[in-house]
């Protein structure tokens, strides 16, 4: 597979080319992310669970319009190739050879739809460990991860879909709508986490400041223009702020709904939206000021915040003790090693990801 | 229209009626259960599998003869002596009646004890549910099953490995 540059063409058209596509997958993505955050909070506060709930659904059809927008858009390009039509690189990226040449598939579009076949595949995976574990409401068990990494790699696709097209305006904001998407929902994925040795590092912390400065970055690096890390962190602080309020109203909305009583000593603290760090918005304003030092240092810098202040979050919305001081001292230290090596890759993808683009390079750096 | 609007509906009722079945909730079924006297409360431990095995998640029931109206409770579990988790004693979401656990598991193989804390008319007291046998967990090893799961993962590093290596002579350092 071939994903380097290819020589630019842009148009100006009423309808943007390539816009439908990427909005119907960047839609999808988000519909993951709102069922996700509705079931957590369901688990949290009400708890029984069927294949059929609502925020279920949500998480399935968020896969399922993803995949199909993919698959579609794959065949359309095929079928053009076919019959040496011209393609538009602004759609996906360029187009590569799948099963030998039986299809042409736009790169972004690949990697999406890629992330929705994997989602179906890890579905039965989890099915079959359901029905060896039971129904157990636990986040991070293995299939769960399965499935919650097939949908991260669907919000990669997107971010790809959008950094195509970011010498346009709708191509800016979907770089900066599906690389906020893509943090957030990482923010769960990273409880996978404690299933590692950390030693007297939270690694769940250490991840979530190692994944939030790598995604800022290269949201940043790939828009490559003052204000592409802030714009990121203020999508995730509206998503944060949204599903504060959304996660327990909708959870108590669907219980009434269903005759369902909320959990004894439901605390209603919203459980996703308390999983990504509200100190991130301090970080994407860090990114902006240092953005002429090194990556690495904004990187640490950014590492360093996060976990230094997410003990603080705890405290403040869950009451949560404080870590104690070995505890504390060695996950900064980690989110500040991790931080740079964040920083670093983080930049680096942005710039492999703007190598995706057949935009005029460089037209706002 | 009216056989569109008629194919719609049945279709709809089709939907709703496969689907009524699988939203109904599991009832608690209780196969096994444990006496623990706290004090002067008898209380039953009710399981919905047995035995129990680790990481399995099952129902878990706790009943005082005479009710739960007027009592209140803290349950710790500890595994080989240290304490695990600890909670106020809440009522099971699908058998309001009696305090509970819905789906739980207990994570580990070995020998686990159930604490009671009760509190009620006939004033507080402690009781223990011991030597709660948890058998090895069943299915593949879980190095096995994180394999399986991060593939996706992997499969994401190796396209990042490609994407470098083509974009190592264009990206400017």
């Amino acid at each position: 597979m071939d994903i380097t540059a290819v020589a630019a063409t842009s148009s100006t058209r009423a309808v943007p080319r390539g816009l439908v596509p990427a909005s119907v997958v960047l839609g999808g993505t988000l519909l993951s992310l709102i069922g996700l955050t509705w079931d957590i909070q369901w688990h949290t506060d009400v708890g029984p669970d069927t294949f059929f709930t609502m925020p279920h659904l949500f998480l399935y059809a968020g896969s399922a319009i993803s995949g199909l927008a993919s698959l579609l858009v794959v065949l359309l390009t095929t079928a053009d190739t076919k019959r040496a039509k011209a393609v538009d690189p602004v759609v996906g990226g360029r187009a590569v050879n799948v099963f030998g040449r039986a299809f042409a598939a736009p790169v972004g579009y690949l990697v999406s739809g890629t992330g929705a076949a994997l989602f179906l595949v890890y579905g039965l995976w989890d099915q079959w460990w359901h029905g060896l574990y039971g129904f157990d409401a636990v986040i991070d068990s293995p299939p769960h991860i399965g499935l919650l990494l097939s949908i991260s790699i669907t919000m990669v696709g997107a971010v790809m879909i959008f950094a195509v097209a970011r010498d346009q305006r709708w191509g800016v904001r979907g770089v900066a709508a599906s690389a906020g998407t893509l943090l957030a929902f990482s923010m769960v994925t990273v409880l996978g986490l404690r299933a590692l040795p950390g030693g007297p590092v939270n690694t769940v912390s250490a991840g979530s400041g190692f994944f939030s400065v790598m995604i800022l970055f290269m949201g940043a690096y790939v828009l490559n223009r003052r204000g592409g890390a802030l714009a990121v962190g203020v999508v995730v602080a509206v998503l944060q702020a949204v599903f504060w309020w959304f996660s327990p109203w909708a959870t108590e909305v669907y219980a009434n709904a269903t005759g369902l009583p909320l959990r004894d000593y439901a605390d209603g603290i919203p459980a996703l939206p308390n999983m990504i760090p509200m100190s991130l918005l301090l970080v994407a304003v860090a990114v902006e000021l240092l953005r002429n030092l090194p990556a690495w240092i904004p990187g640490a810098v950014g590492g360093v915040i996060i976990t230094a202040l997410a003990p603080v979050q705890r405290v403040l919305v869950q009451g949560s003790n404080f870590p104690n001081a070995e505890r504390y001292l060695a996950t900064v230290v980690a989110g500040a090693v991790l931080g740079a090596l964040a920083g670093m890759l983080g930049r680096r993808f942005g710039q492999m990801l703007r190598h995706l683009a057949p935009a005029k390079e460089d037209r706002h750096a | 229209m009216r056989k569109t609007s008629l194919g719609l509906l049945g279709t709809l009722a089709l939907l709703l009626g496969l689907a009524t079945p699988s939203l109904a909730f599991e009832p608690v079924n209780v196969v096994h259960t444990e006496k623990v006297q706290a004090g002067p409360y008898d209380l039953t431990v009710g399981f919905s599998t047995w035995p129990v095995k680790a990481m399995q998640s099952l129902d878990f029931t706790f009943a005082p003869e005479d009710g739960i109206a007027g009592k209140s409770g803290v349950l710790s579990m500890s595994w080989n002596g240290e304490l695990v988790d600890d909670g106020p004693l809440a009522r099971h979401p699908r058998k309001r009646d009696v305090w509970g656990l819905d789906i739980q598991a207990l994570p580990e193989p070995g020998t686990w004890t159930f604490t009671f804390a009760i509190d009620g008319p006939a004033g507080p007291a402690t009781g223990e549910l011991k030597n709660l046998q948890v058998m090895e967990q069943p299915g593949p090893p879980m190095g096995l099953s994180w394999a399986i799961s991060t593939i996706p993962l992997f499969g994401l590093i190796a396209l990042i490995v490609i994407a470098w290596r083509r974009t190592r002579n264009t990206v400017r350092t």
